[in-house]
């Protein structure tokens, strides 16, 4: 239990230590939404500090700001004390705080040994000195416990290798501060193995670890104080074991799930299916799938992030070529139409796609809200054809969905992320498709727009049309589906109804492909 | 995408066509062409492709960065200008210095106001022509003694040219594959955003890449100045696309972060030859336009880009 | 203190602000024309009598229908810069007598070479994902280099009557050419403002992956503008050679990049899915008149390359620390 006893004393600050790191009163907004408002607590040195909260609380903004990728817009971060302010992550790293990013930031064409330390190779005559970075990046593998040849280059990688060399990266590090945003989304259990000895090395060595996670097994196991945030406001920070599993999934979501979620509608009675997919393979190699979406229905492809559903979703909108099989859309009326074939035809099938990044693939961004709703209305039209936009019925639309707005000559770019989210899914309402393909339906949306989003969605299933969706959220597949399908490496591995379904089971076939040994708790 | 090319190709580019067209050029005139390897057509060669070499290489280091820089020809144009109009001690430093400033407002403009590099470059090469051109309408002048002697003597039996080759492809080199500047190129231009995500910094690199293209374009410059003795206004007009044409010929990827110095070498031998044989092979000068811009064509279709446009 | 200070500027009059957003978004061109004619004004008061702006004007037509077709491309984020090699062929077709045929079937093969030409841009820009700029100045090599070889063989010379006189002859004291312009111009202005295919164009300009993952047709709009783009490069090639009575090598030589400067200049911008066709409009003629300026100076050719360079950069720069303080 020395584990224990190491919690306990990390978690009782001495009267009058220096925190390490202080945040005080930090707000960051992006365009018009609010990712941080007046956050407030401290971590301490030699202690694993927990940041956790729902997607879109606002944890990966804040570390960003502890990395210098950007400023907060008011409040001040304080260093031993001293308040400090980095204008680039070189500036951050440079000051001693170490950051293992969500997003992988390994350079394809770089090796192992060179990405590992870009930005401060080590010198010799002013050139790079580059068996000094191959035997130290070999050190540095090692202690981390990954099996790679430094020489490697990173493209050549599979997934969950370039996440151990990104988490090795920030051990290369000479810092003071590591930061670890979402480290084991990608990682096996051997994976997770090796970072969590990584982590109790570090925190022995005095440095101070902040760990983002929802996966509240992690929290527990790694983590002597845990910060909740939600929607961009600091929930509470404590000792991790002064908090129980239920205490803090309260603290994080805060709400019943029940209201978030609008009630199933009947099952269909007819299975008149819209979307019929026969041995699909939509990557390389890949695993074949064959499912059916009927009207009225919302199907949720669900699993770890990169098996494939993704490549799924995009294979079937057409952005992306399928290697076998293929897919159905049914009308009204029985007739199918082919998909999977260019984006333009889908579209024209009557089904709309709604990419997972609205910033970049799914708005125009400077222009209005009308003519981001009006494009959709002519969907299928000629290009020669004269353009009819129907202000009224953009109008109508926006009220409907609740759209919160000066009025529809906003351009989309000043309104909040949800009300972004809403205007992406208008369009598709308002082009008269009856079949959506969405990706994370709610990506950083606030949790009021989430329940609108959801709601707009049961109605628009309700009058008939049909939704399939991936989403990274568990919760959001199991309070939204009808039925959730479960892909691992690629292959459909069970198939759940959304009210039977609970976490731990769509977990475990997602990892392990089976369902749990134990009646869950 | 990168991903995938970076899998295929490796850091180099170097692949069928850019390794397997030069050879096949080789073959054909050696077949076709009985003058081909007489000494003094190989001589020839060296001397015609040494300034688009190391125009070539200067266009690498952009293109790396995933940058373009098609004022570089206007570049070797003005050195030529000013090689002839400046007191003969100061001619090669004020070109150096004119090079310098140019590369300054392409990597300026690109880096810090994010103007594309293409509309940056067109801008300079256009001005940079303008200005050559009121320096000296025509060509003419006399270039001093020292460049001339250095673009022509030879020394152990080796053209200056071959002197100049080496010596480019070596400091380039150095640059790209020894210094840790060569390493942030490569990292930069397989995306920007992780590169400063970890700690390398930016906007520098990309300036200092647009500094080393214009200086190149100074080098050649004052070779070609040196060969043919005398200040030409309109002396590098075909340097910007020709450049480009090497360096995609060899593999490099315009995207950025895939090139290598071999690749440069390669293509721009590839174009030599070429321009050679239709030489020697009698066919009219007026079509090495039409050849350069299918070959262009070809080049930029084996890219693989994920941008339409410009 | 800083919200009582947000709630104050937020009370200041709304219109004011509205009014201040527009002027800071008007085209540069019509600031610009307006400050060069006041300009010229003091300094070369001759230069504004009617009939030279009328002279200027009809210079300025031929540029005026490439912009066109220009901003039509620059809006869809490609760019055409084959205009030249477009000119050059086009002259030469048209003077060299090299083609044994009537002066109509000439202007259409002209016209099918403009369609080809473009046809081939865009499948090299959208299919191959090529660079525009790359693939229009290959364009130039090889429609230069053919041209250029075949002249070897056979001078340019006259130019077809009917061009002539489309290029020479005036309607009272309005010049033909200046009609040809705004029949060009103004059908094209209200078709991108009212169909469909204006929409889309808006749509790619403002983000074109948007544009792809939601299914508009973004390869066919890329081919139509290149398309029409070269189409109206041939158009103006016709001016051109009407205008100057014979063929020539050099002719449009500098339309590509005039047509690039106006557009910037006329209020398009990269990435912004605004842009209409008065600001490009407005823009090649102040180009014209700023040339003539620069030549009443006694900047010849150089003077102008230099002028087009320096706009180029400086609307690009203005245009993106504008755009970049509108994001901020």
């Amino acid at each position: 239990m020395s584990l224990l006893a190491l919690k306990e004393r990390s978690a009782a600050h001495p009267a009058g230590r220096t925190p390490k790191v202080e945040f005080r009163n930090i707000t960051k907004r992006f365009d018009s939404t609010e990712a941080l408002s007046v956050v407030s607590f401290a971590g301490m040195a030699g202690s694993v500090h927990a940041i956790t909260g729902e997607n879109g609380a606002g944890k990966s903004t804040l570390m960003k700001l502890l990395a210098g990728v950007y400023p907060p817009d008011s409040g001040e971060i304080l260093f031993d004390g001293r308040a400090i302010r980095f204008d680039s992550p070189a500036a951050a790293r440079a000051a001693g705080v170490s950051t293992v990013f969500q997003e992988l930031t390994l350079l394809p064409n770089l090796t192992i040994a060179e990405n590992l330390f870009l930005g401060r190779e080590p010198r010799r005559f002013g050139f790079a000195d580059r068996s000094a970075m191959r035997r130290q990046a070999h050190a540095v593998l090692q202690r981390v416990g990954v099996d790679l040849h430094p020489d490697v280059t990173c493209g050549d990688l599979a997934i969950a290798e370039q996440h151990l060399v990104e988490i090795a990266k920030g051990a290369a590090a000479q810092a003071d501060i590591v930061i670890y945003d979402e480290p084991t989304a990608a990682l096996d259990a051997p994976g997770v193995d090796k970072l969590a000895r990584l982590i109790e090395d570090q925190r022995r060595a005095g440095k101070l670890v902040f760990y983002i996670s929802h996966r509240l097994d992690e929290i527990f196991r790694l983590c002597d104080m845990t910060t909740v945030l939600k929607d961009g406001k600091h929930v509470r920070t404590c000792p991790t074991a002064d908090l129980t599993h239920d205490a803090l999934v309260s603290l994080m979501v805060g709400r019943e799930l029940a209201r978030l979620y609008p009630e199933r509608g009947a099952k269909p009675s007819t299975a008149e299916a819209a979307l019929r997919v026969t041995d699909f393979v939509a990557r390389p190699g890949g695993a074949a799938v064959s499912f059916a979406v009927a009207r009225g229905e919302i199907v949720g492809l669900a699993g770890i992030e990169g098996h494939g559903q993704r490549e799924i979703i995009r294979a079937l909108a057409g952005l992306a070529p399928h290697m076998a099989g293929g897919a159905l859309k049914f009308d009204r009326d029985g007739s199918a139409k082919p998909l999977g074939g260019s984006i333009v035809a889908t579209a024209r099938a009557g089904v709309g796609f709604v990419p997972e990044d609205r910033k970049t693939e799914g708005l125009y961004q400077p222009l209005s809200i009308q003519e981001n709703i009006g494009l959709g209305m002519l969907r299928g039209a000629s290009m020669m054809a004269r353009a009819k936009i129907d202000r009224n019925r953009v109008r109508a639309l926006m009220q409907q969905m609740n759209v919160r707005a000066r009025d529809d000559r906003q351009s989309v770019s000043s309104l909040s992320g949800g009300n972004q989210q809403k205007v992406m899914i208008g369009r598709w309402l308002a082009s008269g498709v009856d079949v959506l393909l969405i990706e994370e339906p709610t990506r950083g949306v606030d949790v009021g727009a989430k329940a609108e989003i959801y709601r707009l969605l049961r109605a628009f299933v309700d009058a008939g049309g049909a939704a399939l969706i991936t989403s990274s959220e568990l919760t959001e597949h199991i309070g939204l589906c009808d039925r959730i399908l479960i892909i691992r490496e690629g292959a459909i591995v069970a198939e759940l109804a959304g009210e039977e379904a609970t976490e731990e089971t769509v977990m475990s076939y997602a990892l392990i492909g089976r369902p749990p040994e134990r009646a869950s708790r | 995408m990168s991903a995938v090319s970076v899998r295929r190709l490796g850091r180099t580019g170097l692949g069928l066509v850019s390794l397997g067209l030069p050879l096949a050029m080789f073959v054909l005139l050696s077949a076709r062409a009985p003058d081909f390897f007489g000494l003094q057509n190989i001589a020839n060669v060296n001397s015609q492709i040494t300034a688009l070499l190391i125009v070539a290489l200067g266009q690498l280091v952009v293109a790396l960065i995933g940058g373009i820089d098609i004022s570089v020809g206007s570049v070797v144009s003005l050195t030529s200008v000013l090689l002839v109009l400046v007191d003969p001690a100061l001619a090669v430093p004020a070109a150096l210095g004119a090079a310098c400033a140019i590369g300054l407002a392409n990597g300026i403009g690109v880096a810090f106001f994010n103007v594309h590099p293409l509309i940056m470059t067109l801008a300079t090469m256009t001005f940079v022509q303008g200005l050559a051109l009121l320096f000296v309408s025509s060509a003419g002048g006399t270039a001093p003694a020292a460049v001339v002697m250095l673009a022509r003597a030879s020394f152990g039996g080796f053209p200056a040219a071959f002197f100049w080759c080496v010596l480019a492809i070596g400091v380039v080199s150095i640059i790209l594959y020894k210094s840790r500047f060569g390493l942030r190129v490569f990292a930069i231009g397989a995306n920007a955003q992780s590169a400063a995500l970890s700690g390398a910094g930016v906007s520098g690199p990309r300036i200092a890449c647009y500094i080393l293209c214009s200086l190149a374009g100074a080098v050649a410059g004052i070779y070609l100045t040196g060969r043919i003795a005398t200040g030409d206004p309109t002396l590098g007009q075909a340097f910007g696309l020709d450049s480009v044409t090497a360096i995609a010929l060899g593999g490099v990827q315009l995207s950025g972060g895939v090139g290598s110095v071999a690749g440069a070498v390669l293509g721009t031998i590839t174009l030599g030859l070429i321009a050679n044989g239709m030489n020697l092979l009698g066919v009219s000068p007026f079509f090495h336009a039409v050849v350069t811009g299918c070959l262009l064509l070809g080049a930029i279709s084996l890219q693989r880009r994920k941008v339409i446009g410009v | 203190m800083t919200g009582a200070i947000v709630k104050e500027s937020a009370a200041s009059p709304h219109w004011l602000k509205m009014v201040g957003a527009r002027l800071a978004n008007l085209p540069i061109s019509y600031i610009g024309t307006a400050a060069l004619l006041v300009g010229a004004g003091l300094a070369r008061p001759a230069l504004l009598q009617p009939f030279l702006l009328l002279l200027i004007l009809r210079q300025a037509a031929p540029l005026g229908i490439a912009v066109i077709g220009q901003s039509l491309c620059i809006r869809l984020l490609s760019l055409d810069l084959s205009f030249g090699g477009v000119a050059m062929a086009v002259s030469y077709v048209l003077t060299s007598g090299y083609l044994p045929f009537s002066e109509p079937v000439l202007i259409a093969l002209c016209l099918l070479l403009g369609l080809a030409v473009g046809a081939i841009n865009a499948f090299f820009i959208a299919h191959l994902r090529a660079s525009s700029v790359i693939v229009t100045l290959a364009m130039v090599l090889i429609l230069g280099g053919v041209v250029t070889a075949f002249s070897q063989l056979r001078s340019p010379g006259e130019s077809p009557e009917l061009l002539r006189y489309i290029g020479q002859a005036r309607i009272g004291i309005l010049p033909v050419t200046v009609l040809v312009w705004a029949a060009a111009l103004i059908p094209m202005a209200l078709f991108l403002r009212l169909s469909v295919f204006g929409r889309y164009v808006d749509a790619i300009g403002a983000n074109p992956r948007a544009a792809w993952a939601s299914g508009i047709p973004y390869i066919r709009a890329i081919y139509a503008a290149h398309i029409l783009s070269s189409l109206f490069a041939v158009l103006s090639a016709f001016l051109l050679v009407g205008f100057v009575g014979f063929g020539s090598l050099s002719i449009g030589a500098d339309l590509a990049l005039n047509s690039l400067a106006a557009v910037i200049l006329g209020g398009v911008t990269f990435g912004s899915g605004k842009g209409g066709m008065l600001g490009p409009a407005a823009a090649a003629f102040m180009l014209m008149f700023s040339f003539n300026l620069l030549t009443s100076f006694g900047l010849g050719e150089p003077g102008k390359e230099m002028a087009q360079g320096a706009i180029i950069a400086l609307a690009a720069i203005a245009y993106s620390a504008r755009s970049a303080r509108q994001w901020a």
